[in-house]
């Protein structure tokens, strides 16, 4: 007890550090190495107990179905990593959909309709990021308050009701195939691809690391916080908006209420994944493979004519599980 | 008699750096021991001991005559120990006498339906704070409505409420005026003449003098005097503290003897509260010092210029002979300033990221090609500045938090001089450094004034101030106190930071 108090007590001193990452538990690489062993696993036990389960058409539909919940934690990723949380962007994706039918149905051409609908997300997300940059609110409190008149507007505008959106063109961004792979699969992996390699390779990506890290630090080192922060918040409200068309796309309708229920999902994903919810420290290819996990739990336990209600209970234990093993593997690291 | 609290022997070390050797502490019933010393002397590491908060390595501790092994800070409480830190410790919407009774809450009522029996606790509560002078006060106020010196005054009646015997109070008078300070002493004094002890830690001379009935000198980690405040003075106590430190911990002042031309230039430097309209400038290849005792602004003026505090301003500045406008910390590097900062954790490291990443990060442009940043580069950059600031670590790659601090201020060190910098900041570039470290730490900002950067080393610690800096600036309340060119006493630097305690020991 009394040690444990002098370590942190004493941390400004000279103390010599325990060497970090001497188990294999500590590797940095551990924590997706783990998510693919759980992914993996569950291949294996479903493939197991159902027949129908690994077909390559059965495995391509969990991507497809998945990719909504994917583009929109594939932004969500930097943005928590780089200290900030939309709760709003499952509302964005619902009131996007809307915003194509009602353009669509004032006549405007279906692709402005999106580029619309677009530009509304990341004109949302700009507006979240400016309330938490600008005022410094609490993300959870300003995106919270915006997810809810985000949502309400939508029901406003469309009464509640679902607007058909049956046209051909628009239609194969959900259901269409290139070479038999699903197009929501493919728009969710360059998603991924593309908001990867900003965050490894560009100068913008070590700020998003760096902020979340330290945020203090940060700015006296002269690094752009609150910008970089902004933008991550367009990008997730961007991702918002390609999340709804897409949703909108597969069921040939804009359903206002269709893509709000899965924010937990999504934000379930992205701490999976390994991505700390106090910033700082993530990947984005543990959130793909959290993803993955996500889906084919769903996929493989309605092919078992597991009910609906216990899948999310079995969702949350996983969730629980993999954070609690993460925790315990960062604790071997310091 | 034996004393009250008798400390002999102690010694405490951290890894392979010894912080404490054969330190020596005794408290007698009812006095108040000044505990003094530079930066790094070990006081707080003693006191630290004494209040359960560290385990020593070696020595005794008897309190009343009787050996006591404090292993937490709750044993020492329990042996009648308290302290009292520098940053209060108060609940500011509860009231104050919930703040003052919340280690040992009356109730009444028993098993599930026990109750805080509300007369009882502010009964006791108001007890406490007459005995603190405090009778004006209601235990019903809300603890926040109170202004800062009342609230350490609350404090100290907090530990009275724990029965406490000694007191360890660490700079209480940081931030207070003199009227406050006054009143905080009327309270030191009623619990000295219960026969309560107090020991005393302050860079101000003069208080100390007030207050103490003996003051005890560390440096660097050992006993250095031991005077009776009323037979001493205060040029004999500046020596102790400051000693004759033989050896070379210091490089040689600038070779430059000619005046060089001011990199820096600074008009009328404002901060509310803190800075009122301060000038100096900084030297192209010289180091300027600028020290000052906690509260003087010696803090705030470094950040300011930097842009780091909001509402900072200036008449004039300028960088490299272009006007300059403090804005923000972009504005500042953009300008070609640099700082270092004091907190390393909060302010200077983000320890999750490697070694590479932070060395690099106000650099990123000159790293960039295209839109991608060169890793290749940015590592062979970070191995070259590991080898020549002999930066212990396993690689570039490692986590800059499992460095060792005084590696951990290599790194945020040698990060500006990567870039074009015109003027490198330095807040208390030693503190938690141990004195190895240091004087490579120093060698290391004499060879950039060399290579021609203009250095601002702030630090609270006089000999750092007069050992390394060509020219000092010495800060008074928000003012500029003294400015000396090297070199110049330690002492005479304690001296000018603390005005009155010279004027009124002459």
């Amino acid at each position: 007890m009394s040690e444990e108090t002098a370590k942190t007590v004493g941390s400004q001193s000279e103390a010599p550090k325990p060497e970090a990452g001497r188990s294999l538990l500590g590797k940095s690489w551990a924590g997706t190495a783990m998510l693919l062993v759980i992914y993996l696993l569950l291949l294996v036990v479903f493939t197991i107990l159902s027949p129908f389960f690994l077909t390559f058409k059965n495995l391509l539909s969990i991507g497809s179905n998945m990719a909504f919940v994917g583009l929109m934690a594939a932004a969500g990723t930097p943005l928590i990593i780089a200290g900030g949380l939309d709760l709003s962007v499952a509302a964005v994706a619902g009131i996007s959909g809307v915003i194509v039918s009602l353009c669509y149905a004032a006549g405007i051409d279906i692709w402005l309709a999106c580029a619309i609908a677009i530009l509304a997300g990341g004109a949302i997300g700009g507006g979240n990021g400016m309330l938490t940059n600008g005022l410094r609110l609490n993300p959870f409190i300003v995106t919270l308050g915006s997810m809810s008149i985000i949502t309400g507007l939508s029901l406003v505008l469309t009464g509640g009701l679902t607007q058909p959106l049956a046209i051909p063109g628009f239609n194969w961004i959900g259901s269409g195939r290139i070479l038999s792979v699903p197009v929501p699969l493919i728009l969710m992996l360059i998603f991924f691809a593309a908001i990867w390699w900003v965050m490894a390779f560009t100068p913008f990506g070590r700020y998003i690391y760096a902020s979340g890290g330290n945020p203090d630090a940060s700015r006296m080192l002269g690094i752009p916080v609150d910008r970089t922060q902004i933008k991550l918040y367009i990008l997730s409200g961007v991702s918002g908006a390609l999340a709804g068309i897409v949703v909108a796309a597969m069921l040939g309708a804009a359903a206002p209420d269709a893509v709000g229920k899965h924010l937990l999902t999504v934000i379930a994903a992205i701490i999976l994944g390994g991505t700390s919810l106090f910033g700082g420290r993530g990947s984005v290819w543990g959130t793909l493979l959290a993803v993955l996990i996500l889906g084919t739990l769903n996929n493989g336990l309605t092919l078992l004519n597991v009910s609906s209600f216990w899948q999310d209970v079995t969702k949350g234990a996983v969730l629980l599980l993999a954070v609690g093993l993460d925790q315990l593997r960062i604790r071997s690291q310091i | 008699m034996a004393g009250l609290v008798e400390m002999t022997g102690i010694g405490k070390s951290f890894g392979r750096v010894a912080v404490l050797s054969d330190v020596s502490l005794r408290v007698d019933e009812g006095k108040v021991v000044a505990l003094l010393g530079a930066n790094g002397a070990g006081k707080s590491t003693l006191m630290k001991i004494l209040s359960g908060n560290y385990t020593r390595d070696a020595g005794e501790i008897r309190i009343d005559g009787r050996p006591a092994d404090f292993r937490a800070p709750a044993d020492a409480i329990a042996g009648g120990i308290r302290l009292l830190p520098q940053e209060l410790s108060i609940f500011p919407d509860l009231t104050v006498a919930e703040n003052i009774m919340l280690g040992a809450l009356p109730t009444k009522g028993s098993g599930p339906l026990r109750t805080v029996d509300k007369a009882a606790l502010e009964a006791r509560a108001a007890e406490l704070l007459v005995r603190m002078g405090l009778d004006w006060l209601s235990p019903r106020t809300r603890m926040g409505t109170v202004s800062h010196h009342v609230q350490r005054i609350v404090e100290i009646a907090r530990a009275m409420a724990g029965n406490a015997r000694m007191l360890i109070m660490d700079e209480p008078t940081a931030s207070l005026a003199d009227a406050e300070v006054k009143m905080l002493f009327q309270c030191v004094r009623r619990l000295q003449a219960e026969g309560i002890s107090v020991v005393y830690i302050s860079h101000y001379l003069k208080e100390v003098f007030e207050i103490s009935d003996e003051i005890v000198v560390l440096r660097d980690g050992r006993n250095a005097g031991r005077f009776e405040t009323k037979k001493t003075d205060v040029d004999a106590v500046l020596e102790a503290i400051v000693g004759n430190r033989v050896g070379n911990l210091y490089p040689d002042f600038a070779r430059s003897t000619g005046v060089a031309s001011d990199v820096v230039t600074v008009e009328g430097l404002t901060v509310d509260g803190w800075l009122h309209g301060v000038d100096f400038t900084i030297r192209k290849g010289q180091i300027t010092g600028m020290h000052g005792l906690i509260g003087s602004g010696v803090e705030m003026a470094g950040r300011a210029l930097f842009g780091a505090v909001p509402k900072a301003r200036a008449a004039r500045t300028t960088v490299d002979g272009r006007p300059y406008a403090i804005r923000n910390a972009e504005a500042g590097v953009a300008a070609g300033l640099g700082l270092v900062a004091a907190e390393r954790k909060q302010e200077g490291i983000i320890s999750m990221l490697s070694l590479r990443e932070n060395m690099s990060v106000c650099n990123l442009p000159l790293f960039t090609k295209g839109l991608v940043v060169q890793r290749k580069t940015e590592t062979a950059t970070a191995d070259d500045w590991i080898r020549r600031f002999a930066i212990r670590a396993r690689g570039a790659e490692q986590a800059i938090g499992s460095l060792s601090g005084g590696n951990q201020q290599k790194v945020c060190l040698a990060r500006w001089l990567i870039g074009d910098l015109k003027a490198l900041i330095l807040e208390e570039p030693t503190r938690g450094v141990d004195v190895g470290a240091r004087a490579e730490i120093y060698r290391q900002i004499r060879q950039m004034a060399d290579n021609g950067l203009g250095i601002l080393l702030i630090s609270s610690d006089a000999e750092e101030v007069a050992g390394l800096a060509d020219r000092s600036v010495v800060l008074d309340g928000g003012r500029v106190a003294a400015t000396y060119e090297a070199p110049v006493s330690a002492a005479a630097l304690m001296n000018a930071a603390s005005k009155p305690a010279a004027a009124e020991a002459i």
